[in-house]
């Protein structure tokens, strides 16, 4: 067993809009001249720490997780998983 | 699509060939019950729509009501189930968005929110709870984003509703008569969508909402942006002042293809679009796409040639978008392009008129023995019972929803949520009275009685601010219409309610039909849910607080009406009974009596009985004001009943009364003119609710243990369960 | 004696605080739209509450770029009264104006209740006709109305009397109960509460002449009232 770090990142489906992203970008990126932005999407990630006997364990629990307690509502959003070692 | 064949058949007939797939797209959206009412149009006639402040003009999603001084308020009714259903933050917050929409358009500011909501039962179902947490927070996101405040409402579990949600919004709206939309289109007139752009959201949205829940679509979900809904609401209003504006119509179900040809029908006209001209948010959309997408926060409106730099420059200044779709056309067409190329021609009176239905009707066969009650065990820790039910979901304090509530900006709201009705302040020194009521269970006991009781619970409520009712909303939900016993239990609905409000002169002045509530597990109760506006002239009666020696008097009969209690059912777990019935005659007395008492500044406080009876109303007199009571169930008038019935019969027209001792002369002598019955049965004073038989003490709670508990009962179901 | 009420996409309480200043107070008011310029001889400035730019990223940072914040921020150099009320409050803390910062309330929820407000600063344009410790009931109604700040920074706001005013009650977790502050220099007062619900009797259950005092504070620092 060892301990991991895993990010979960949730954002919007493609497809599902992103009002905030939307508004940063117009409102106050491209106020400015960064004018070379063309997208801006909003996520949110949390960070968990498990103890797992190894990474693909530790991956596929932490998904396990959010799928039954709806850390994220996958009718909305979809979850992307990144595993690192403590 | 879902378009029954039966209905492709009648369609292809009536334009001599067979439907592109836009016109099959268009004509689905419009034709399917959400949109076309085709079950209950046909019945909703019945309803008394007129009366001397009703103000009609084509084309309203909102009915308006004149308030005097050159003012109206408007008002309408939505809901957003099944999106609810699936995501409750979303469908909630859109529910909002598409309710205000409709206020706009008539040319009106929205000055207040009210939402309805109903979930499963939330002390065991975790689904119920995650449901009621997130639609309460996308209302509050959405309402408070917006700035204007969300009022009133009603929050109510059943188990009718397990893996279900009904979400309910209302909107009042404020403005000058000469300021509505009168809507109408030149020659030459062009058609502009402006708001949000188009994109994939919900399509197949209002489809999916005739439908029942077993055939989920995912794409029906629909993501609120109260930011560019604010901005229209700014930009709508800048340009009504402008008279930019021939005619306006809100986005909602059906998207552009029920917008469009709804204003057409409306207006006598044809209109010619261009899909290519929709400022969409995703690339290669189809035409049917773009026809049936139900994107949020759109408005469509008809303007001229000459105005529409104008408006194109409002809409520059509050940055949201702006397209010329089309233009207004003589004949009665809907004409849809892409480019050159035509994907849709079809006479708008043939879109907007879809073939309605005559459904069979048949009594329930459960209603025949329903009535009957069953023999239950004796109680006898009364006390104990109060407690449980003040804990109780139902009745406990709907603090927790409210206090989420911005329902103070607009600096309009002069009597604030947790009072009877609340109440707004107008312009011209008057005063608006809004509530909505709902009631299930009586409801499903007894559909016309029950639907009646709502009805007048909401009157009684808005009496109790000193309101005189003037206008009615009537937002009626139930299971699937194609089930004749279902079908029943709604006409029955609508005969009570249509009886009611011709009797009392209470217009009906707008409201919706949602029908196919249903799940796996079954239909929903029937749920009509009814809103009252009520006008003050001069002052409303604002609760003042009571103190030692006020008298606590009852107006109108208790009676043998334990049905669809929530004694009988959150106690007893049963369902079934005497459903509580309006005696017109009594109702009417009973409600001219009380504005009577409070216009000559009689009593301190007006609180009407109804969800959990007389005790808990004198219990929440007592809890608000931190003072105890002692009430004689020997005194309280009415039938001849044991003093479970007297404590916790739903009885209608009943209505308590705080007065000051020294006023109880001058209220007895005008009630006892109005030959209305009446009777003083108890004293505030002390630190407990107590509620005695001659001298047998049969509950004594402590006040300040009752309030803790009632207060918090429901915000630490949802936060700790 | 002009007063210019700064409005930005998404404000609300605008319409709220233009009454409050024209109807009930008699100030000459002026709506001034975020892409517009102050006029050099505006007497106050008001940032009123609302969602600029719907709340997105943070509560008050897109507005602070808007283009009307050079000039409100020059009206700040040269002394001129400027109040900023929840979102305003907000807006001046991301513009660099105030000190601090805030956060999403404890609840995690919004917000909307009366409460009492405690005044610890009566020198500012806006609390000149109070008494130390003087009680205002007033409303809040916020998501985001948590106020922190560091503790060097909280020593230095005590140091210099920055402070404005209190919560009586523990409301959301504000560092030190703060519930408004000001500029070193005095004349920049943020606060989260809504003085413009609670000035008038109708609407204010509890007592509107305490939040009065705030606009008559005004009135007296532009010399329209003794």
């Amino acid at each position: 067993m060892a301990s991991f770090n895993v990010h979960v990142t949730i954002e919007n489906k493609p497809g599902i809009s992103d009002p905030e992203g939307e508004t940063i970008l117009n409102d106050l990126v491209l106020r400015d001249i960064h004018k070379t932005v063309s997208k801006i999407k909003t996520a949110k990630m949390l960070k968990f720490t498990i103890k797992e006997k190894d990474k693909k364990t530790a991956q596929s629990k932490v998904q396990k997780i959010c799928d039954e307690v709806r850390i994220y509502n996958p009718m909305v959003s979809k979850i992307t998983i990144d595993v690192f070692d403590a | 699509m879902s378009l029954e064949s039966q209905e492709l058949e009648e369609l292809k007939s009536k334009i001599g060939r067979v439907p592109t797939s836009t016109e099959l797209q268009i004509v689905a959206a419009e034709w399917s019950e959400h949109c076309s009412y085709k079950s209950s149009k046909r019945h909703l006639k019945m309803l008394p729509m007129d009366g001397p402040l009703v103000i009609t003009e084509k084309g309203y999603d909102s009915g308006v009501l004149d308030v005097g001084d050159g003012y109206v308020v408007t008002a309408h009714i939505e809901s957003h189930n099944h999106p609810s259903a699936v995501e409750p933050y979303g469908g909630a917050a859109t529910g909002v968005g598409g309710v205000v929409r409709d206020i706009l358009s008539a040319g009106t500011r929205p000055i207040a929110i009210f939402d309805g909501l109903r979930f499963g039962n939330i002390e065991k179902d975790k689904q119920a709870r995650w449901l009621f947490k997130n639609a309460v927070t996308g209302v509050a996101d959405y309402g408070n984003c917006l700035g204007i405040p969300t009022i009133g409402g009603e929050v109510e579990f059943d188990e009718c509703y397990e893996n279900y949600a009904l979400v309910d919004v209302a909107s009042v709206g404020f403005g000058k008569r000469e300021n509505l939309i009168k809507n109408h289109a030149k020659k030459g007139d062009v058609v502009v969508l402006m708001g949000g752009s188009t994109g994939r959201d919900g399509i197949g949205g209002s489809q999916f909402a005739s439908d029942s829940l077993e055939t989920e679509d995912r794409s029906a979900v629909q993501i609120p942006d109260p930011f560019i809904e604010k901005l229209i609401i700014e930009a709508i209003i800048e340009a009504r002042n402008e008279k930019l504006i021939h005619a306006m119509k809100d986005l909602g179900g059906g998207g552009l293809s029920c917008a469009v040809s709804e204003t057409a029908e409306a207006l006598d006209i044809g209109i010619e679009m261009d899909v290519d001209k929709v400022h969409t948010r995703e690339s290669d959309m189809h035409p049917d796409e773009i026809m049936v997408s139900e994107s949020q926060e759109r408005m469509l409106i008809v303007t001229s040639k000459t105005k529409l730099k104008k408006l194109q420059s409002i809409c520059k200044k509050f940055r949201i978008g702006c397209s010329v779709i089309g233009s207004v056309k003589f004949d009665n067409n809907v004409h849809v392009k892409k480019g050159k190329k035509t994907f849709a021609k079809m006479s708008a009176d043939i879109i907007a008129n879809a073939t309605l239905l005559d459904l069979p009707s048949k009594k329930p066969a459960y209603l025949k023995n329903i009535s009957k009650e069953k023999k239950f065990k004796i109680i006898n820790d009364y006390s104990k019972i109060m407690m449980k039910l003040l804990a109780s979901p139902n009745i406990a304090s709907k603090i927790w929803v409210y206090s989420q509530y911005d329902h103070e900006v607009g600096i309009r709201t002069v009597i604030k949520p947790g009072a009877d009705a609340s109440v707004l302040r107008l312009d011209n020194g008057k005063y608006l009275s809004v509530k909505i009521d709902g009631n299930p269970k009586q409801c499903y006991i007894n559909p016309r009685e029950g639907a009646i009781g709502c009805f007048e619970e909401a009157c009684r409520n808005v009496v109790c601010t000193g309101a005189k009712p003037i206008g009615m909303l009537d937002h009626l939900q139930f299971g699937s219409p194609k089930d004749p016993e279902i079908f029943w239990t709604f006409l029955e609905s609508l005969k009570g309610l249509t009886d009611f409000a011709k009797d009392f002169e209470i217009p009906c002045i707008g409201g919706k039909v949602s029908l196919y509530n249903e799940t796996p597990a079954g239909p929903i109760k029937p749920t009509p849910l009814i809103g009252v506006l009520g006008l003050i002239d001069k002052k409303p009666l604002i609760p003042q607080k009571i103190i030692e020696g006020d008298c606590l008097v009852i107006v109108g009969d208790t009676k043998d009406e334990l049905g669809g209690s929530e004694y009988f059912e959150y106690i007893h777990k049963f369902i079934g009974g005497a459903c509580p019935v309006v005696n017109f005659v009594d109702s009417k007395k009973n409600m001219n009596s009380i504005l009577d008492l409070i216009q000559q500044q009689i009593p301190k406080i007006a609180h009407d009985c109804s969800k959990g009876g007389l005790a808990v109303a004198v219990s929440e007199l007592c809890m608000t004001n931190k003072i105890g009571c002692k009430v004689s169930l020997d005194k309280i008038p009415g039938d001849k009943l044991t003093d479970e019935r007297i404590l916790f019969s739903e009885s209608h027209s009943r209505y308590l009364l705080v007065v000051d001792k020294k006023n109880i002369k001058k209220l007895e002598n005008i009630l006892k003119k109005n030959k209305v019955s009446f009777q003083s049965i108890g004293e505030f004073s002390g630190e407990k609710i107590q509620f005695v038989n001659d001298t047998k003490s049969i509950i004594d709670l402590r006040v300040d243990k009752a309030h803790k508990t009632w207060i918090n009962s429901l915000g630490d179901l949802v936060l700790h369960a | 004696m002009k007063v210019g009420v700064v409005v930005f996409p998404g404000s609300n309480c605008d319409r709220d605080m233009f009454h409050v200043l024209t109807d009930v107070f008699h100030l000459d008011a002026q709506y001034y739209w975020h892409d517009k310029e102050l006029p050099k001889n505006i007497d106050a400035v008001i940032l009123p509450g609302g969602f600029s730019y719907g709340d997105r990223l943070r509560a008050g940072v897109i507005a602070a770029h808007s283009p009307i914040i050079k000039d409100v921020q020059k009206m700040a150099e040269k002394g001129i009264p400027i109040l900023g009320v929840c979102n305003g409050f907000q807006i001046l803390v991301e513009s660099g104006l105030l000190p601090g910062v805030l956060l999403k309330n404890d609840s995690l929820n919004f917000m909307c209740e009366w409460t009492d407000l405690i005044v610890e600063n009566n020198t500012t344009p806006f609390t000149n006709q109070f008494k130390l410790n003087d009680k205002i009931p007033i409303p809040i109604a916020n998501g985001e109305g948590k106020y922190y700040a560091d503790d060097d920074t909280l020593k230095k706001l005590k140091k210099k009397n920055q402070i404005v005013f209190r919560y009586g009650d523990v409301v959301n977790g504000s560092s030190n109960r703060i519930a408004g502050v000001c500029n070193e220099d005095g004349n920049v007062v943020g606060m989260m509460p809504h003085p413009e619900r609670a000035v008038e009797s109708e609407i204010n259950p509890i007592d509107n002449k305490p939040s009065s005092l705030i606009f008559e504070s005004l009135l007296v620092k532009m010399g329209i009232k003794n």
